[in-house]
């Protein structure tokens, strides 16, 4: 259980100590990249709950999100269309129904184990 | 190893999304200082615009001040100018009028004009053959009406109030003794003065009857002496 917390800490300790600097033109791409890796994170937090988890998808899954979401921004800075705010607007909801669905199963837990709990005593 | 390897994706995806959000997080802190710079920027631009805009008007306020004072210095240089040739004129007024008085010496062309006594006929009158005052003083009236700058009598100068006495056989001028012959010399047109004395009827003829020698010479160049009385008088 520690070793991912590590991960994130070396993350985020990486990403505001090193003298890593983006241009500003390409300041959509990295919000939507964090927009992706949320969104994927959650997916992958839901999927766990469900016992859907699976590895391989949820690493592709990760890794071509971010990319495709790159992919789309940059196309829409080249088309002149704001593409990047579609894919905003579509990791958002996929973000707000994942975070949807993780509170109901955590919820449905919950009350599973509280009725459980009263049915034995 | 299946769980830990699925820990190890976990935390490989962990990472790179929280390199993303610190890297996210510090580059909107980045921007949002660097907005915060650009603002304080635009001030300072603002600030110097009105400092040049300040200078600007200083300097139009100054300008205007130093055509002021150019036009005072031209109206100045202006008096200067006016006021030399004043001078300039003052000063030739000077010259000329000491050249009346005799307080300076002058060169120039002239006449001169010599009387001496005739030869003395025995028995006569010895009075009828010498010069006496008043020929020299109508000789020196002739030469002044016909203007005559400056007149001098056997090199003394005359001046306004210079007296002429006779004094026996000779005559004082200023105190100055002379006798004959006399020599006057008077400053001015040569031609004119000339021919005012040779008048028909005039000054020459007068002295010829009264048997009085005379020779006129016209001169180039007249050198008189300034005036100088005796024991300093003026």
């Amino acid at each position: 259980m520690w070793l991912p917390i590590l991960g994130l800490l070396i993350g985020i300790f990486l990403g505001l100590f090193t003298e890593f600097r983006i241009p500003d033109a390409y300041s959509s791409y990295l919000s939507i990249a964090v927009l992706a890796a949320l969104d994927t994170l959650f997916g992958g937090v839901r999927a766990h709950l469900e016992n859907v988890f699976n590895e391989k998808v949820f690493l592709t899954g990760f890794f071509t999100n971010i990319a495709l979401a790159a992919g789309l921004a940059f196309l829409g800075v080249h088309l002149g269309v704001d593409l990047y705010l579609a894919a905003v607007f579509a990791f958002g909801v996929r973000l707000f129904h994942n975070i949807a669905l993780i509170r109901r199963i955590l919820l449905d837990s919950w009350f599973s184990k509280g009725k459980d709990r009263k049915e034995t005593q | 190893m299946k769980v830990k390897g699925s820990h190890v994706i976990l935390s490989l995806v962990l990472l790179v999304s929280g390199f993303i959000v610190a890297l996210s997080y510090q580059f909107t802190n980045l921007n949002s200082a660097a907005n915060q710079t650009n603002g304080s920027q635009w001030r300072e631009e603002d600030e110097l615009r009105d400092q040049i805009l300040m200078e600007q008007m200083v300097n139009r306020s100054l300008t205007e001040e130093l055509r002021d004072i150019q036009n005072q210095l031209t109206e100045f240089e202006e008096e200067i100018v006016n006021q030399q040739t004043r001078y300039f004129n003052l000063v030739e007024d000077l010259d000329r009028l000491r050249m009346i008085t005799g307080n300076v010496g002058v060169v120039g062309e002239g006449l001169s004009v010599t009387l001496n006594d005739s030869e003395y006929v025995e028995g006569e009158n010895p009075n009828n053959y010498i010069v006496h005052e008043q020929h020299i003083r109508m000789l020196i009236d002739e030469l002044l009406v016909t203007g005559a700058e400056a007149i001098a009598i056997n090199g003394h100068r005359i001046n306004s109030q210079s007296y002429i006495q006779c004094i026996g056989p000779v005559i004082e001028v200023d105190g100055h003794i002379s006798f004959a012959p006399f020599e006057i010399t008077a400053l001015g047109d040569s031609e004119t003065l000339n021919e005012a004395i040779n008048m028909v009827g005039g000054v020459k003829d007068r002295l010829l009857s009264d048997n009085i020698e005379v020779r006129i010479e016209k001169k180039n160049e007249i050198v008189l002496e300034p005036y100088f009385s005796e024991r300093g008088e003026s």
